[in-house]
């Protein structure tokens, strides 16, 4: 635990080096959030009925996925992938830490980082365009560990494609095409339940709704009671795999590593 | 300490063709040769020893050290250091080991040095008592209160390094690899990191295996030398023994009280004549320094006489030329 808490000073100590960033960012994420706000407006003042949830609530999902940007803000799998290119890894193997969970520990850090941009961002949002709080609050600690679940599916995706990058070494281009499929079936902007009927049946059985779709559905209130467990029961589901398959992936990796140079 | 045994680590590469379909090719049916970086190595170093470990670029070297942190895993044989397994025992065998890559940091580039160290005791449980004594022993040894507010990345080589050597340490490991750790540093701080290495291996009985290009380094501070070349150890033992076994060869450094023309002396050979001064090579199984002095003098009045040793470096060439020539011999 104290070994997580001095990454995750760390992570600060490195955001702080590059301040401006820091409200740069609080800026732009205020901007995608208006954005997404005045689309969904526009849209509700067309058809008003149409999404099946009322506006304050779709307002609600859409500046929230815009908050929760801060998921794709941390990248093992770049990391991994630039140690191993630059043949750096061998430091990082050289500590007596296991790497998965090293690995997690920078990512949980880098990720918080980003939660104490995310969150002035929020409280900025909810006076400026009427966010909804949760209706409760049972409602909003489930929020938060389905959150906290959303974001360790996403980690381990994120882990298993930095464990093939030690094979493959260059995967940037599937880095792009991988987070714009994180980004749509994860449901970060558009609710799955308006996917038309083929590509919601794929969004369901895929991991990526669990980083966004279902904790944001439970914030909103659309998923309440059953529900909201079997959606629980989803992330658990997939986390319990993607633990496993991450932890062979890395064995796997492993043995087939070079060190690049020197 | 270590043991190693048959120790091999074959890496696979694909072979590109030229041109364009080669590559495309390539893309579809990729065909792979097996190059062996180490070839099967054995050996073993006891407790409290100084191991010099040089080979040329590409023998082998920093990819067995890699094997013996447990970074790599080997391809086939045995390893054991201190006991543990290190590809399986990874984090347990981190533990009681420490590294220096002199081309890589371990610290953290954007932070303060001293906030490197700091998650260092963290990551390997150091007590606060042990880090603070430890801490002294640097600022002592190392001057690196200097430096340990500066971030990493505005150190010059010399303080890296001497931060990196702080990393290494902090958790008082046993064993110390040390992986060309001196590249690229200038005279004065060379000659203070070998001090340092040499004191910790007397004062705290600390194992170090000691990678390095400079023969100098091997000299003022090594007990023992190991050689690997095209992955396989070429020589290990003392250098004193090398010298016997290699160096046969010395030469004799005559200044004369004025220039004179050459001439040959018997089982001697001319190398090389400047001014006053004539150098003489001879076998030093053959004959001695004193036989040919006193043929020399006979002959010529001698000003002053210098016996050289062969440099280690030049016996090292020596020693890999040999190994170059005997592999190309096999593969024909």
């Amino acid at each position: 635990m104290k070994i997580f808490w001095s990454f995750t000073r760390q992570a600060f100590q490195f955001v702080s080096v590059y301040r401006f960033n820091f409200f740069a960012e609080i800026f732009l994420t205020l901007l995608r959030m208006y954005a997404i706000y005045c689309v969904w407006r526009i849209l509700y003042t067309q058809r008003p009925g149409a999404f099946s949830v009322d506006m304050g609530q779709m307002i609600t999902y859409g500046v929230l996925g815009m908050a929760l940007e801060i998921f794709v803000w941390s990248r093992p799998q770049m990391y991994i992938s630039q140690q191993v290119k630059s043949g750096a890894i061998d430091t990082d193997l050289m500590k007596p830490l296991d790497f998965h969970l090293h690995m997690l520990a920078r990512s949980t850090g880098e990720t918080l980082v980003g939660a104490s941009l995310a969150v002035p961002a929020l409280i900025i949002a909810y006076f400026l365009l009427g966010v909804n709080l949760p209706p409760d609050i049972g409602t909003g600690l489930l929020f938060l560990f389905s959150l906290g679940l959303g974001y360790l599916v996403l980690f381990h995706l994120n882990f298993l494609l930095g464990a093939l990058s030690v094979v493959a070494l260059d995967i940037r281009h599937i880095s792009w095409a991988y987070y714009s499929v994180v980004r749509f079936f994860g449901g970060q902007m558009v609710p799955l339940w308006l996917f038309p009927s083929f590509v919601g049946i794929i969004a369901g059985v895929l991991p990526f709704q669990s980083t966004y779709y279902i904790p944001m559905s439970i914030y909103i209130g659309k998923f309440t009671g059953v529900e909201a467990a079997r959606a629980i029961q989803f992330q658990l589901f997939w986390l319990v795999v993607l633990v496993l398959t991450s932890r062979l992936a890395w064995g796997w990796a492993h043995r087939r590593l070079v060190v690049q140079g020197g | 300490m270590i043991k190693v045994e048959h120790l091999t680590k074959e890496y696979k590469r694909v072979v590109r063709r030229e041109g364009f379909l080669g590559s495309v090719r390539t893309l579809f049916s990729a065909q792979y040769e097996t190059i062996p970086a180490v070839n099967d190595i054995s050996f073993q170093i006891d407790e409290g020893e100084l191991v010099g470990y040089i080979g040329p670029n590409g023998a082998g070297k920093s990819t067995s050290i890699k094997m013996l942190c447990g970074i790599l895993v080997p391809t086939s044989g045995h390893i054991q250091v201190n006991g543990l397994t290190p590809h399986k025992d990874r984090m347990k065998n981190t533990r009681q080991i420490g590294a220096v890559f002199g081309q890589k940091t371990q610290l953290w580039w954007d932070v303060p040095v001293i906030e490197s160290l700091k998650l260092f005791r963290d990551i390997y449980k150091v007590s606060e008592a042990q880090f603070k004594h430890n801490m002294s022993l640097f600022n002592e040894l190392l001057d690196l209160h200097e430096f340990q507010n500066t971030p990493v990345r505005q150190l010059s080589l010399g303080q890296r390094l001497r931060a990196d050597m702080a990393a290494a340490l902090l958790h008082n490991p046993r064993l110390l690899f040390l992986d060309e750790p001196m590249i690229g540093v200038d005279v004065v701080a060379k000659e203070r990191l070998r001090n340092f290495i040499h004191e910790i291996n007397r004062d705290q009985k600390v194992t170090i295996l000691l990678t390095t290009h400079d023969m100098v380094d091997i000299e003022k501070v090594c007990s023992r030398i190991m050689i690997i070349d095209h992955g396989r150890i070429v020589y290990d033992g003392n250098i004193a023994q090398m010298r016997a076994q290699y160096g046969k060869q010395r030469k004799l450094v005559v200044e004369f009280e004025e220039t004179i023309p050459d001439f040959s002396v018997p089982q001697a050979t001319l190398t090389h004549s400047e001014g006053r001064k004539k150098w003489f090579a001879f076998n030093r199984f053959e004959t001695t320094p004193s036989t040919l002095i006193t043929q020399i003098s006979a002959q010529f009045p001698i000003l002053d006489l210098a016996v050289e040793e062969p440099e280690i470096e030049s016996i090292v060439r020596t020693i890999y030329q040999r190994e170059t020539e005997s592999t190309e011999a096999e593969t024909k």
